[in-house]
């Protein structure tokens, strides 16, 4: 800066002056260093989290690979043939006995029978039933014995896993003596596999004695009671069918099965992105697909977008367009107010007062046509995403009330000079130029509804599985879990930097890219169409 | 204020004793009578009677905040899209009926009374939806006729050459003067009565103030229009009367050469020769 030597005389033009300095930086230069300070802190701090939930979320894959080569390794897979087969039998006995039910609902209902006259009408039922469900047993014994050797199996190699990591450890600290003291038996898969494989024989003959059994129960099946439930018992005769033909390619993968065949990379991926099951310190095998959790989550939200994009929008309008300015000082502090709410309080209310309500006018007869009524499981998509609504309508009603103020004042009266109604105006000039507002409003009420943890811990139901979707629209009155749940409720209680612990990251980071996503997606859409104006 | 002369007073409180008001002659399509208008509580217009002759331009001139746009969007009721504006007294009639009765449905005044905005305002819309936004929400949708209108509509407009290729573009992309011209368009098509026009040229440059200028000789066959201007020689040039306004009162109201070569009052002279406002 210039340093002025004060001149005897007064300049006529005297704009120069002396600068205030402190350790050499001017006044300027500290207020301009204070701010530049506080947001280079702001983006280091975004970096350093986002550059964490990468370090420990990318682990996962490499320890998701190792974990399912032992699931291969130690034949769990391979009894994991055998126990799909008994599942998919369990699946039909349920089936077998919804019919039961429904059987006996018509006897008791329709022709008025006693519960005793009903259940001794389904006395041959019951005995078709309970061999059905019998011919099982020989497949699940053997299957029973396979499992305590592959567990066996894995036990070895975990504490063989442990025993090395040991050693290392007290070799990295310099105590050799105690290091070659740690004893490792190296595990041998191809022995001690060897029974697993020599159970094959045995499975063949036990699993083809079943299916003699089936095929001899289904031309036996018993005369149904209610004839209106023939098509259902036909239903279950062609699904026992196609289970039976199933069982051929059952024991030819066995004997095709090869512990050794490697797991490829990309199943490390694939089996997360798409597995169908998140189940964790489980005796047998751990899965970690994050599928049910997104279902959940994404189902959710879309519930509450339902019920928060007509009202939020609704409301706007509303607010903007129609109300008086009374109105507007009593509508607007009021809908801004309900984000006041903690959302553990919407959650709490949720599980107190909301699921009981909607599960009571469930039942209510009249209302019997909505989908999915009456249910029972009073935590559901439905509570969940009705309050994460009351969440997203302040968020999806203001940024939507300021698109609609934007619409220049001219477009309205132009329209209302031209003889238009005031719905004329709003639906065919106010709405369609704000449109891209109010998009990206409703996505950022989307951005804000997934990443909303507490409501949905508290009130989804959090059962980890993928929705029935069968159903139709009744899908929402399920319990699901939700990926930010999930990382709320279980990582508590994970050993850090385990595979379980790994995989909460990785959920944390498609939650991560979700939200970036909507939220790119929202200032794009903004930004594209916007109206230019004159 | 107003230092009113002596004559005018008179006239002023000579005028409501009279059985029909003075000004309603034969060709009179709106008949404006001792209106006062408020915002809230400030008043806008003061004792405003005037007659407007059918298939004349009528100009409004005064300086700003006269009250000669209120007085234009009175006549179409914009003025009710305000909250607190009110007509406290007097009537303004449009062909014998009172517009202001609680059972005139302001959708079909507004149809009868079109009106063309200072800013041009087109709708973020193509020419072609722009044109038929009127006709649309009539419910007519025959194409035929929605074709013929548009036609009819730009090359009244004297916009038609000019955007004949590109009906399907958006509105927004054509320049000032054309997008004010395709607002003219806009309003005529729904076949107004009145066209109110409320200082339709302020935006624009002096080529295309002077088309638009041009187009409102041409309409003055087909409509009334009643113009509202800043532009004193725009007024002299386009209209066949003037009303000059000034503070909330009509001070005076002649055939156009008159108020321009020979005012009878001495304020409407002082304004006209630029000496103030």
């Amino acid at each position: 800066m210039i340093e002025t030597s004060s001149p005897p005389v007064a300049p006529v033009f005297a704009v120069k002056k002396r600068r205030l300095r402190f350790l050499g930086l001017t006044v300027d230069d500290t207020i301009r260093a204070f701010f530049g300070g506080n947001a280079l802190v702001a983006v280091i701090v975004l970096a350093l989290i986002t550059v964490f939930l990468f370090r420990e979320g990318f682990g996962f894959f490499a320890q998701n690979r190792t974990n399912l080569e032992v699931y291969r390794r130690a034949g769990l897979e391979y009894v994991d043939f055998i126990r799909r087969q008994t599942d998919d039998h369990t699946a039909l006995t349920r089936y077998l006995s919804d019919v039961r039910l429904r059987q006996l609902k018509l006897l008791t209902e329709q022709e008025k029978k006693s519960l005793d006259e009903a259940n001794a009408a389904l006395a041959p039922f019951d005995a078709f039933a309970e061999q059905f469900s019998a011919t099982v047993d020989p497949l699940r014994a053997l299957m029973a014995e396979l499992t305590e050797q592959a567990t066996a199996l894995k036990t070895k190699f975990a504490v063989t896993e442990d025993r090395k990591v040991e050693r290392h450890q007290l070799l990295a600290e310099g105590k050799t003596a105690e290091a070659t003291a740690v004893k490792i038996d190296a595990v041998d898969f191809a022995t001690e596999l060897l029974p697993l494989r020599a159970a094959l024989p045995a499975y063949k003959e036990t699993s083809r004695e079943f299916s003699r059994k089936l095929v001899t129960l289904l031309d036996a099946t018993p005369v149904l009671p209610a004839a209106e439930l023939l098509p259902r018992m036909e239903r279950l005769k062609q699904l026992t069918r196609d289970y039976l033909a199933g069982f051929p390619a059952i024991e030819q993968a066995m004997e095709a099965w090869d512990y050794k065949e490697p797991v490829p990379a990309w199943q490390t991926f694939t089996s997360f992105l798409f597995g169908r099951q998140w189940l964790t310190a489980s005796f047998w095998q751990d899965w970690y697909g994050i599928l049910p959790l997104l279902i959940g989550s994404l189902l959710v939200s879309l519930v509450a977008l339902a019920f928060a994009v007509p009202l939020g929008v609704g409301a706007a309008i509303y607010v903007n367009q129609i109300a008086s300015v009374r109105e507007q000082k009593l509508i607007k502090p009021c809908i801004e107010f309900i984000s006041a709410f903690p959302s553990v309080v919407l959650g709490f209310f949720g599980i107190a007062v909301l699921g009981q309500a909607l599960r009571a006018a469930s039942q209510i007869s009249w209302l019997s046509w909505v989908p999915g009524f009456p249910y029972s499981e009073r935590l559901n998509i439905l509570t969940a995403g009705c309050l994460l609504a009351v969440i997203a309508v302040p968020t999806i009603f203001t940024l939507a009330e300021d698109a609609l103020n934007n619409v220049p004042r001219a477009f309205k009266e132009a329209s209302y000079a031209l003889g238009a109604s005031r719905l004329q105006t709003i639906l065919r000039i106010i709405v369609p130029a704000s449109l891209s507002g109010i998009i990206s409003a409703v996505l950022l009420g989307l951005g804000r509804v997934v990443g909303e943890t507490m409501v949905v811990l508290l009130c989804a139901g959090n059962r980890i599985a993928i929705p029935d979707f069968t159903q139709g629209l009744s899908v929402v009155t399920e319990p699901v879990h939700t990926m930010t749940g999930i990382i709320a409720q279980e990582m508590g209680e994970v050993v850090r930097g385990s595979i379980h612990y790994r995989a909460l990251f990785v959920v944390g980071l498609v939650l991560f890219v979700l939200s970036l996503l909507i939220n790119f997606l929202a200032q794009k859409i903004v930004r594209r169409y916007r109206i230019s104006i004159g | 204020m107003v230092i009113a002369t002596p004559e005018i007073m008179e006239t002023r409180r000579a005028a409501p004793a009279s059985a029909s008001p003075p000004s309603a002659g034969k060709d009179t399509i709106v008949d404006i009578d001792h209106v006062d208008f408020f915002y809230g509580a400030t008043q806008a217009l003061n004792d405003i009677t005037l007659a407007i002759e059918a298939k004349k331009v009528t100009a409004f001139i005064g300086p700003s905040g006269c009250g000669k746009s209120t007085l234009l969007r009175c006549l179409n009721r914009m003025n009710d899209l305000i909250e607190g504006t009110r007509v406290a007294r007097g009537t303004i009639k449009i062909h014998g009926v009172d517009i202001y009765e609680p059972d005139v449905d302001v959708i079909e005044l507004r149809k009868r009374v079109g009106m063309v905005f200072q800013k041009s305002n087109p709708f973020p819309k193509s020419i072609y939806e722009n044109i038929t936004y009127g006709l649309r929400l009539q419910g007519r949708s025959d194409k035929a006729k929605l074709d013929e209108v548009v036609e009819k509509s730009l090359r009244g407009a004297a916009l038609w050459d000019e955007v004949k290729d590109r009906l399907h573009a958006s509105g927004l992309g054509l320049s000032g003067g054309q997008q004010q011209r395709l607002c003219i368009a806009r309003a005529i098509a729904v076949e107004p009565q009145i066209i109110l026009m409320d200082e339709p040229c302020s935006a624009l440059d002096p080529v295309a103030t002077a088309k638009v200028e041009e187009l409102i000789q041409e309409l003055r066959s087909r409509f009334t229009i009643i113009i509202v201007t800043h532009n004193m020689q725009q007024a002299a040039r386009c209209s066949d009367r003037t009303a000059f306004f000034y503070l909330g009162r009509l001070i005076e109201y002649a055939d156009t050469r008159n108020i321009f070569t020979n005012p009878a009052n001495p304020q409407t002279e002082a304004y006209v020769s630029g000496r103030f406002g």
